[in-house]
């Protein structure tokens, strides 16, 4: 495990048992496919209205408060021209959230490879990853259990991970998702 | 099923992959290593979703794949508002008569598509040689050539990678459009489809264009035949019958002289907006753009200035629909409407032509910041 995402959970857990308000700041990054659902997801986080939604040029920030935790949450542009730039906002990242359609299968191989080249990165290393397959809601969605299954997840051996099926636009799903956060940051192992 | 990953991720798992006890474990479990110190202590039972609930449909018919010749599509009724995928089709033309999710085209050619109103996102993805009616929250494309999109858009569609894409003006009707456009979430109001943003410029050259203003919507998608299963479907591309109006978007205006015309909410706004375009368009006069958006008082006074009192109490029922109108005279003849034909209805009309391009600035940059985050 990383030395300081070990430092982080440790500090949590002291700040627990002191019984003290001090939150925890977590800086989040947000990626996936063009049309993956992130903004919506980034949306439905922050209990905001998720009727109009441009798709993303740059990037969009908010910071939303989680089971008493502060999450910075960075929501970069998915197109593949503008992909290169991931790398550059992925510096002191606690935590990686990565967002699938699971109603778009023409592109579970293009998703899995970005997946794979993110969790090679430098900066990602033994960074937990939160995967959300999203847009359950959908007629040809896969389950996650399925998609869990063609990222080869479980061959993760240095980090932390969790798969959850969501659906954004209802939000069902996504605060399951945030309490894995929660819960893992708590009590990340030694 | 297999794994997506390239060769390449096969050297991090030298041993034997364990199979997962059931699937839902699979799906809900997260690596043994975490130490659970809150309260809340082993792993969930795994959780049942509404999709897990629910009867389960074949996704075969939510797909019309490799089709030839042929007219095809969706009656009004027939798919109420779920996904629709059409990939790998030639020379058809395609008729998406109802509400639906999201639409997502892959690798056809030589297509006409109607597609009626998608609360999500529209994306073309490899295609080519494709004339649609398209309305949507969202249009993408992604290594597409030569299109002609007749788009209603509520945001700012997008292009990457595609070249020889020309945009025009949603023109479309057939009876339940109006209905299917409600069940979709969108407004007939709210139609970016001339600022397109492209994610892939040239240099020297433009991947996209404006439409003619005159195009004949049906000389390029053509009505249904006559022995279709769509023949009983009154569809019109008549610009007086559109749902959704016409609009002169970013097309160089002719006259120097705008008028912003604000509807705030009530029973009858809709109607109002469209009888006001029927008469201006009667006198001469261009619709450039329309907005239907909600306001906070603070907006209120930031885009009416010095005639927002009195506005105030006016944006609490409900969203407002603005109208920018052009031409010379076109200040003065919305007062004269307003005042034959809405005496009864709350509106905002440009005073003189003076300050009106400043009121249509103020509205539409205050409408378009609503859009983005």
């Amino acid at each position: 495990e990383g030395e300081k995402g070990s430092h982080r959970g440790l500090l949590s857990v002291l700040q627990k048992l002191k019984g003290t308000t001090e939150s925890v700041e977590l800086r989040i990054v947000l990626l996936g496919l063009d049309n993956a659902g992130k903004t919506t997801l980034l949306k439905s986080l922050a209990s905001e209205d998720i009727n109009t939604i441009t798709p993303t040029q740059g990037f969009n920030i908010k910071s939303v408060a989680s089971h008493g935790m502060k999450l910075n949450v960075w929501d970069i542009g998915g197109q593949r021209k503008i992909r290169p730039f991931w790398k550059k906002y992925l510096e002191n990242t606690d935590l990686l959230i990565y967002v699938i359609d699971s109603a778009d299968k023409k592109r579970f191989e293009e998703t899995g490879l970005e997946l794979e080249e993110l969790i090679d990165e430098e900066n990602l290393k033994g960074v937990p990853v939160l995967i959300f397959a999203n847009k359950q809601d959908l007629a040809t969605a896969s389950p996650a259990s399925e998609i869990a299954e063609g990222l080869n997840l479980h061959t993760y051996r240095d980090r932390q991970w969790q798969i959850q099926a969501c659906s954004a636009v209802s939000g069902e799903g996504v605060q399951d998702g945030m309490n894995w956060i929660c819960n893992n940051i708590v009590n990340k192992k030694k | 099923m297999g794994c997506w990953f390239s060769k390449k991720s096969k050297r991090k798992s030298p041993e034997k992959e364990p199979t997962p006890k059931t699937v839902e474990d699979k799906a809900n479990s997260s690596n043994a290593n975490n130490i659970d110190l809150c309260s809340n202590t082993t792993e969930d039972p795994p959780k049942q979703y509404s999709w897990d609930k629910r009867e389960k449909v074949d996704p075969k018919d939510f797909m019309l794949t490799g089709l030839k010749d042929a007219t095809v599509g969706r009656l009004p009724g027939k798919l109420n508002g779920q996904q629709f995928v059409i990939q790998d089709c030639d020379n058809c033309k395609i008729f998406v008569l109802d509400h639906s999710a999201t639409i997502t085209i892959d690798d056809c050619t030589n297509c006409c598509i109607v597609m009626g109103p998608v609360k999500g996102s529209v994306f073309f993805r490899d295609c080519k040689d494709i004339k649609c009616v398209v309305a949507c929250q969202q249009f993408r494309t992604r290594d597409c050539q030569k299109m002609e999109v007749f788009l209603c858009c509520a945001t700012q569609p997008i292009i990457e990678a595609s070249t020889g894409m020309k945009f025009g003006c949603f023109q479309y009707y057939y009876p339940e459009l109006a209905f299917h456009f409600k069940d979709a979430g969108l407004s007939i109001f709210n139609n970016n489809w001339s600022n397109v943003h492209d994610f892939t410029p040239v240099s020297g050259e433009t991947n996209w264009s404006l439409l003619p203003e005159d195009t004949v919507v049906l000389d390029h998608v053509p009505a249904p035949d006559l022995e279709s299963e769509f023949k009983s479907v009154r569809i019109s591309a008549e610009a007086s019958r559109s749902i959704v109006p016409m609009t002169k978007g970013g097309r160089r205006k002719e006259s120097d002289e705008s008028c912003l015309f604000v509807f705030f909410s009530g029973d009858y706004t809709t109607a109002n907006a469209r009888k006001l375009i029927d008469e201006a368009s009667g006198k001469g006069f261009v619709l450039i753009q329309t907005k239907e958006v909600s306001m906070r008082p603070e907006d209120v006074s930031r885009v009416f200035q010095n005639d927002a009192e009195g506005l105030l109490e006016w944006i609490t029922n409900g969203p407002v629909t603005a109208l920018e109108l052009n031409g010379d005279g076109v200040v003065e003849a919305c007062k004269s409407m307003a005042s034959d034909m809405f005496s009864g209805t709350k509106v905002f009309v440009s005073d003189n032509r003076n300050t009106s391009s400043r009121d249509v600035d103020n509205f539409f940059n205050f409408a378009d910041m609503q859009m983005g985050l």
